[in-house]
């Protein structure tokens, strides 16, 4: 058992120490403040500082929807807003170009209010929100399974309206879950790489994302790959230790 | 659970013993190809395979990433590059044997079938709006479609209208194929008959045109059959290269 557990520990922290191992460390500061780093991190910051917005945006609705109604057909829509956490990220990414491109169902409508997605910062953010807006519904269908309905109850029977306990006690009281499947959802939007690159394309300061630069690096310069790869190991950790195993109801 | 797990190890022994059987000769060589290349040699490993009984298992790729692919120990026994500077790479490391050049391309501009920005010429590429794909520096066709754009004197203007650095030329194809982009620089031989439909193609004047020379050769090391399959390329193969556009050498 222990062996196993080992062996599972060992799965992951060996890619990492062939990073370290690997690293052209000399190269580091260099590296790190080249335009391509530097260009790549902005970049990845906005793109999944925005696809978390856009996320909490649709995903609370739905995660309410789904873990408070019932309709018919309420398990075909949960498989859908859960279907991009297993759909191969180049299938959403085409998926995309089909509603959102210049050709797609709604391209022409959505060029005609002046926006456009492809090739531009807003289509890899939006891009990476489609992966990653299921963890927020899954994060609020979470919560509200472990909810105390009787406060809701309680304040109902004080005469609040439904909008008004949904306000003030509901999402107050799921504020945790919530915040920790936002972090997921972040987390997940700062490594995403297929659909970004089918959807948005692939240009610095534009819509190279880190996950794009170290895809392009590892073409011609591996060890500049690895360095950018570290930062997004770094950057991950940090996020998961920050969240102590929150999302897991492990918290410690 | 430790009966099946003891039955799966003296299952895998027991394939390992009939493998060791076998004649040492390989029944499969790997090659790795450029993808701008794609379609000319899926169809000479299938002539090759029919003729010298060796399963060709092939791995398309952008060359630079291909070069490096080898460089960390993949495991090819043929590599085709689309520019003599990737396959110096791999003839430092590893090595190689055999090399020498099988074929030549010229690159085009590409538009959309309908050609929504109105692109007629190279010069156009540079007009400012045009959204432009092109692959990324360090991809040959990306670096030969720089060299062409400062051949035609609108390095400047028409880098300005890039909007996407893709991976490898397949990738701009697609790109302009679905009307996302309004011009892209490919090979000529990229014009396939899968998306001739979806593309309306301008040929690039002789002057600023860039002659992309593609390399082959087998890896140090490599088994009998891949020095066979660079001989098969270099021979009956040009038949099919020149078919899909290429020139020859």
């Amino acid at each position: 058992m222990i062996a196993l557990a080992v062996l599972g520990a060992a799965f992951v922290l060996l890619p990492v120490a062939g990073l370290l191992a690997r690293a052209p460390w000399e190269r580091t500061g260099e590296l790190l403040t080249s335009d391509v780093a530097l260009e790549g991190a902005r970049v990845s910051l906005i793109v999944s500082l925005g696809a978390a917005a856009l996320s909490l945006l649709v995903g609370v609705p739905l995660g309410l929807l789904l873990g408070r109604t019932s309709f018919p057909g309420r398990t075909v829509v949960r498989a859908l807003a859960l279907l991009p956490l297993v759909l191969p990220p180049v299938v959403a990414g085409i998926g995309l170009l089909t509603a959102f491109g210049r050709r797609g169902l709604l391209g022409g409508p959505a060029r005609a209010i002046g926006l456009e997605l492809p090739f531009t910062t807003a289509g890899a953010a939006v891009a990476a929100a489609f992966v990653s807006f299921p963890f927020i519904v899954l994060a609020v269908e979470a919560g509200l399974r472990s909810l105390d309905t009787r406060l809701e109850d309680a304040a109902a029977s004080l005469g609040a309206s439904k909008w008004y306990v949904l306000r003030k006690v509901t999402l107050p009281l799921l504020a945790p879950q919530i915040a920790a499947g936002a972090v997921l959802a972040w987390a997940r939007a700062l490594g995403e790489f297929g659909a970004t690159i089918t959807f948005a394309g692939n240009f610095r300061g534009e819509t190279q994302t880190m996950p794009l630069a170290v895809f392009e690096a590892l073409q011609s310069d591996p060890g500049a790959a690895t360095i950018l790869s570290l930062v997004l190991v770094v950057l991950s950790l940090g996020v998961l230790i920050a969240l102590r195993g929150r999302f897991v109801g492990v918290g410690s | 659970m430790k009966v099946r797990a003891a039955f799966l190890v003296a299952a895998m022994l027991s394939a390992n013993a009939c493998g060791s059987d076998e004649p040492a000769a390989p029944d499969s060589i790997t090659v790795f190809a450029a993808a701008s290349l794609t379609e000319a040699f899926t169809q000479i490993a299938a002539d090759f395979e029919g003729q010298d009984g060796t399963k060709v298992r092939l791995s398309f790729g952008p060359s630079d990433g291909l070069a490096t692919q080898i460089q960390e120990g993949a495991p090819a026994d043929v590599f085709a590059s689309a520019s003599p500077k990737w396959m110096d790479a791999v003839a430092e490391d590893p090595g190689v044997v055999d090399r020498s050049d099988f074929a030549r391309n010229l690159l085009i501009v590409i538009t959309p079938a309908d050609n929504p920005a109105g692109v007629d010429s190279v010069d156009d590429l540079g007009r400012p709006g045009i959204k432009l794909v092109l692959a990324a520096e360090g991809v040959p066709v990306g670096d030969y479609a720089r060299e062409l754009l400062g051949n035609a004197g609108i390095a400047d203007e028409a880098l300005a209208n890039v909007v996407s650095n893709e991976d490898d030329v397949k990738g701009v194809v697609q790109k302009v194929a679905l009307g996302e982009a309004d011009a892209g620089i490919v090979y000529r031989t990229d014009v396939t008959t899968a998306v001739a439909g979806d593309l309306g193609v301008i040929d690039v004047p002789d002057s600023d045109n860039v002659v992309a020379v593609y390399p082959i050769a087998a890896l140090a090391g490599a088994p009998g059959p891949a020095r066979g399959f660079v001989t098969y390329v270099l021979g009956p193969g040009q038949t099919v290269l020149r078919d899909a556009g290429f020139l020859p050498p």
